[in-house]
């Protein structure tokens, strides 16, 4: 369990750092994925790197879920783009409602048993709806092959 | 209410509308610093934002001090 503490505790201060690299104001499910995929030598961040999605690969089916959303409502994001804004180094991200449920969903995947690494992102891609997913359709993942695969990991 | 057209997948519209906050979030913090730089005060800005000189002062004023953006008075 104390392992398990460390490893969750490592991954929210890197998914703080992804949200803030984001400009979000909140860390949402989407940071912790990344954090988890910048990790290749954990089970999990395996898993993620076999299915071709490394760190760089998520990064970038999130900007183009971010793009396509806007253009359902026809709206094309380069046009609107102002430019970076400076960021705030004081400004601590809270945790949004995606990563709640996340972590809530890891709970549950690992109640009954000592929590794993793999319970966190059974978390994440357990969510049917929201950016994740969105932008794991987009990146050519098939989400229930990436939870069979993770639960593998874990017998 | 105008007429909004919506995208018929109801999980395209709600992404939609969580990109959209995310991009008018972006878009607020750009269009502030920009009209900071360009010597704009508080006051107008909260103006032509429609909201009020409070909030936009205290949404924004750390960044932009740490950016060295250099501020009117008022």
């Amino acid at each position: 369990m104390a392992e398990f503490d460390r490893y969750l505790k490592t991954m929210l201060t890197r998914a703080e750092t992804e949200a803030r690299a984001d400009g979000s104001a909140t860390v949402e499910a989407q940071h912790l994925l990344l954090a988890v995929a910048a990790d290749p030598d954990s089970p999990p961040g395996r898993v993620l790197a076999e299915a071709g999605l490394d760190h760089a690969a998520i990064r970038a089916a999130l900007h183009r879920e971010f793009e396509a959303s806007l253009e359902t409502v026809g709206i094309s994001l380069p046009a609107l783009d102002a430019g970076p804004a400076s960021p705030d180094p004081d400004r601590t991200p809270r945790p949004g409602a995606s990563i709640q449920l996340a972590l809530e969903r890891g709970v549950k995947a690992g109640a009954g048993g000592d929590l794993r690494p793999a319970h966190l992102v059974l978390g994440i891609l357990q969510a049917e709806v929201g950016t994740v997913p969105r932008a794991l359709a987009l990146a050519g993942a098939d989400r229930g092959a990436l939870i069979a695969r993770v639960r593998e990991t874990l017998r | 209410m105008p007429d909004v057209t919506v995208p018929r997948d109801p999980a395209d519209a709600l992404a939609a509308v969580a990109a959209l906050r995310r991009l008018a979030d972006q878009l607020e913090d750009a269009a502030v610093e920009q009209a900071m730089r360009a010597g704009w005060g508080w006051p107008q800005v909260a103006e032509a934002l429609g909201v009020t000189r409070q909030a936009v002062h205290k949404k924004h004023i750390k960044r932009l001090i740490a950016a060295g953006v250099e501020l009117r008075r008022r």
